[in-house]
């Protein structure tokens, strides 16, 4: 990627400086936690994939042996049987509910079956009376336990699927902070430091050249004070214009002396 | 002689008619109800030793111009000689040993109907759609003209010509099977095990109608009795059906094919039931089930099941009333089998109602008035509360204690298929005689077994599981 470690535009000051810093603080901490987030949906994830392999393996035999249960009912209570517990079922009494649970910050649906006792007949225990009562009701309880079966599947089963989505995401979040989001921020800082660095050696560049002006200066004077100092004689043959330079020019040059 | 022409003249004369005979059937059955209610018949005391019984029965019918008993072969196939060559020739073409070794070997379900279609199923189980099955009185022209009708319009026809027996008249008895065949490059559809049961339960109930439309008096309302037990099962079938606002054709769909009637379709008009009973139900047979168990107050709130229960035991005792008047070889193989039936739906309701709801007056009340376990048996039955308790009661009767042998204690899966194999035993048994109609009903019974068998090997076979194909299969040969 072309902008994989380009830098943010900002103002290089001081304060744009504590700010990405902080940010680059929260980026790191954020990192580290969706890590340990992905981690643990991956195990989750690795458990329920054993699970539903085993449930699935099991699922088969069930309903292998629901089915042979339902021949044997027809055999021994005639083939209508079928038709005659259907058409007296008003509505089922086995029913399934779904309810949320929270792993690791995902909420991961799950459903559970329960007998509606209100709707359940107890005249069903009745059916085939004459005969095969005895093979229907093991007929019936054959089809219940595969219907728990098929209802774990079918948890275990959206919960791979949500679970699945939910890693991915993470994971991208994982990987965009590692390779976009803290390179960008540490450029950025980079950036800022350098430019700090380089308005400092300016400053510090143009104290020193000021005082190189400066000292000169001063020397210049001395030298010039000098002069002046050698060429005033005491009583003997001080030239007029020297000394009505030195009163009136010197007067005018002096400059104010400020403590 | 005098007596022989006396008997042959009380007869009522053949019907002529197409299709419709079951229909009559009902309405001379409706008659000869009425007939038997003014005559008042007496009921025959069960509990007296049987050669008494039968000894009564001679004398009673000598008195009425009939054959007496142990002469049955001097009359019985002047009107009952076709029909039973008929039905043991279906019963040589039942399913044998070696059959169902055969198909318990099968690993899919097209070996199956490949092993099947070299049995007597063979025209049933084609790939094309069975079209039409007609067994009709009819001339020889009109006979003609449908065959030509039917290849015209591209189906194939196996036609069976059998001439009529009654002496004076010309018609003939056309049987034929219409089927589809299939169109060229059309693939046939998937097997499934419940086509191979319904194609099987069309049989049998093609080969019910042509033996109903050949009978007469009584075997006629003999078949019809048969049937009634299908008819209860299909009239509660719609009536819970219709309660729970389902709809009336897909019931409809699902009723047992030999027990379907004329009306069946408007019990799902009836409000409620005593609606439905004065509507439809007082023109059946099964009206005077209804009258003589329920009130109509109890039709409302009473268990479907229980209503199922009742129904069936005033049915089996009508039945075996029925046997008893027709006395002879019938009455007793009859009331055999008829006996074991009610024995073996008492045990069956003591052991499913333990631990349910039903007090031991309702199971007391569902018990049949006949049978090796009247009274006795009943009342202990009534109290027992598990099923080594029952295996206590049972097994002060030889027959039943060898079945209870069979079975270890505290198990009662195998006690059905136990029962299933004195079943078959006992119908086979009543083969071994002539001149009866217990052949009949032995022959719509072990033909149902046959079809149970079939159902299981099919779904064992489906369900690739083959290693319990052996735990229900009974053979019936």
């Amino acid at each position: 990627m072309s902008g994989q470690s380009q830098r943010l535009n900002v103002v290089p000051t001081v304060t744009m400086l504590g700010v990405m810093k902080a940010r680059l603080v929260g980026a790191t901490r954020g990192h580290a936690l969706l890590k340990k987030k992905s981690d643990a949906l991956t195990v989750q994830f690795r458990q329920i994939l054993k699970k539903i392999i085993s449930t699935k393996e099991s699922m088969g035999d069930v309903m292998r042996n629901s089915s042979f249960a339902l021949t044997e009912a027809k055999y021994v209570a005639g083939d209508n049987i079928k038709h005659v517990v259907l058409e007296s079922v008003k509505s089922a009494s086995l029913r399934v509910r779904s309810r949320q649970d929270n792993v690791a910050g995902v909420k991961l649906p799950r459903f559970e079956h329960f007998t509606d006792h209100s709707a359940g007949d107890a005249k069903s225990d009745l059916t085939g009376l004459a005969r095969g009562g005895q093979q229907v009701q093991s007929c019936r309880t054959a089809y219940v336990k595969a219907i728990e079966v098929l209802v774990e599947l079918a948890s275990l089963q959206t919960s791979f699927l949500t679970l699945d989505e939910a890693i991915k995401t993470t994971n991208r979040r994982v990987n965009a902070l590692e390779n976009v989001v803290k390179p960008r921020l540490e450029n950025t800082i980079t950036y800022i430091k350098g430019e700090l660095d380089e308005l400092e050696r300016e400053d510090f560049f143009r104290l020193k050249k000021i005082q190189g002006y400066k000292k000169r200066e001063i020397e210049r004077r001395e030298q010039d004070a000098k002069k002046y100092a050698d060429n005033i004689p005491l009583k003997t043959g001080i030239s007029m214009n020297s000394a009505h330079n030195l009163i009136f020019v010197g007067a005018e040059k002096d400059d104010d002396i400020i403590f | 002689m005098e007596r022989f022409r006396r008997e042959l003249d009380s007869r009522p004369p053949p019907r002529e008619g197409g299709d419709e005979r079951v229909g009559e059937g009902e309405r001379r059955v409706q008659r000869d109800w009425n007939e038997r209610e003014d005559e008042k018949p007496d009921r025959v005391d069960f509990k007296v030793l049987p050669e008494i019984r039968s000894f009564d029965h001679r004398i009673h019918r000598e008195e009425e111009g009939e054959a007496m008993y142990g002469f049955e072969a001097l009359t019985f196939n002047i009107h009952g000689g076709y029909l039973e060559a008929i039905v043991r020739g279906y019963r040589s073409g039942l399913l044998t040993a070696a059959d169902y070794n055969n198909l318990c070997q099968c690993e899919t379900l097209d070996d199956i109907k490949m092993h099947l279609s070299a049995t007597e199923y063979g025209p049933y189980l084609q790939n094309g759609a069975l079209i039409s099955h007609s067994s009709s009185r009819c001339g020889s022209d009109s006979v003609s003209r449908i065959c030509a009708d039917w290849r015209d319009s591209g189906r194939h026809v196996l036609v069976s010509y059998i001439p009529d027996q009654k002496p004076d008249s010309d018609l003939f008895l056309c049987r034929g099977i219409a089927y589809q065949p299939m169109e060229k490059g059309a693939k046939p559809s998937p097997l499934h095990t419940t086509t191979i049961v319904e194609k099987c339960t069309l049989k049998l109930l093609d080969e019910y109608k042509h033996m109903l439309c050949q009978a007469t008096e009584p075997l006629s309302t003999f078949l019809e009795y048969i049937t009634y037990g299908y008819m209860i099962d299909n009239v509660v079938l719609i009536v819970t059906g219709t309660l729970h606002e389902r709809d009336v054709q897909e019931l409809l769909e699902k009723c047992h094919p030999l027990g379907m009637f004329d009306s069946i379709a408007t019990l799902a008009v009836a409000q409620n039931m005593r609606e439905l009973y004065r509507l439809v139900l007082v023109d059946t047979p099964l009206a005077s089930y209804f009258s003589e168990c329920i009130t109509s107050e109890d039709l409302d709130d009473m268990n479907i099941e229980i209503m199922r229960n009742t129904l069936y035991k005033a049915y089996l005792e009508d039945f075996y009333n029925f046997c008893q008047k027709l006395g002879g070889a019938t009455a007793e193989i009859m009331s055999d089998l008829l006996a074991f039936e009610a024995d073996r739906r008492a045990v069956n309701i003591t052991i499913n109602s333990i631990g349910t709801e039903l007090t031991r007056d309702d199971r007391r009340k569902l018990y049949s008035s006949f049978g090796l376990l009247y009274p006795y048996g009943h009342e202990e039955l009534a109290v027992c509360e598990d099923i080594d308790q029952v295996r206590g009661a049972m097994e002060k009767y030889p027959p039943y204690q060898s079945i209870f042998a069979k079975i270890s204690y505290g198990e009662s899966q195998m006690l059905d298929k136990a029962f299933y194999e004195e079943e078959v035993k006992r119908l086979c048994l009543a083969f071994e005689q002539q001149f009866h109609y217990a052949v009949f009903f032995a022959y719509m019974r072990l033909k149902e077994q046959e079809i149970r068998n079939l159902m299981w090997i099919s779904e064992c076979v489906a369900q690739n599981q083959k290693t319990r194909i052996h735990d229900s299969v009974v053979f019936i040969f």
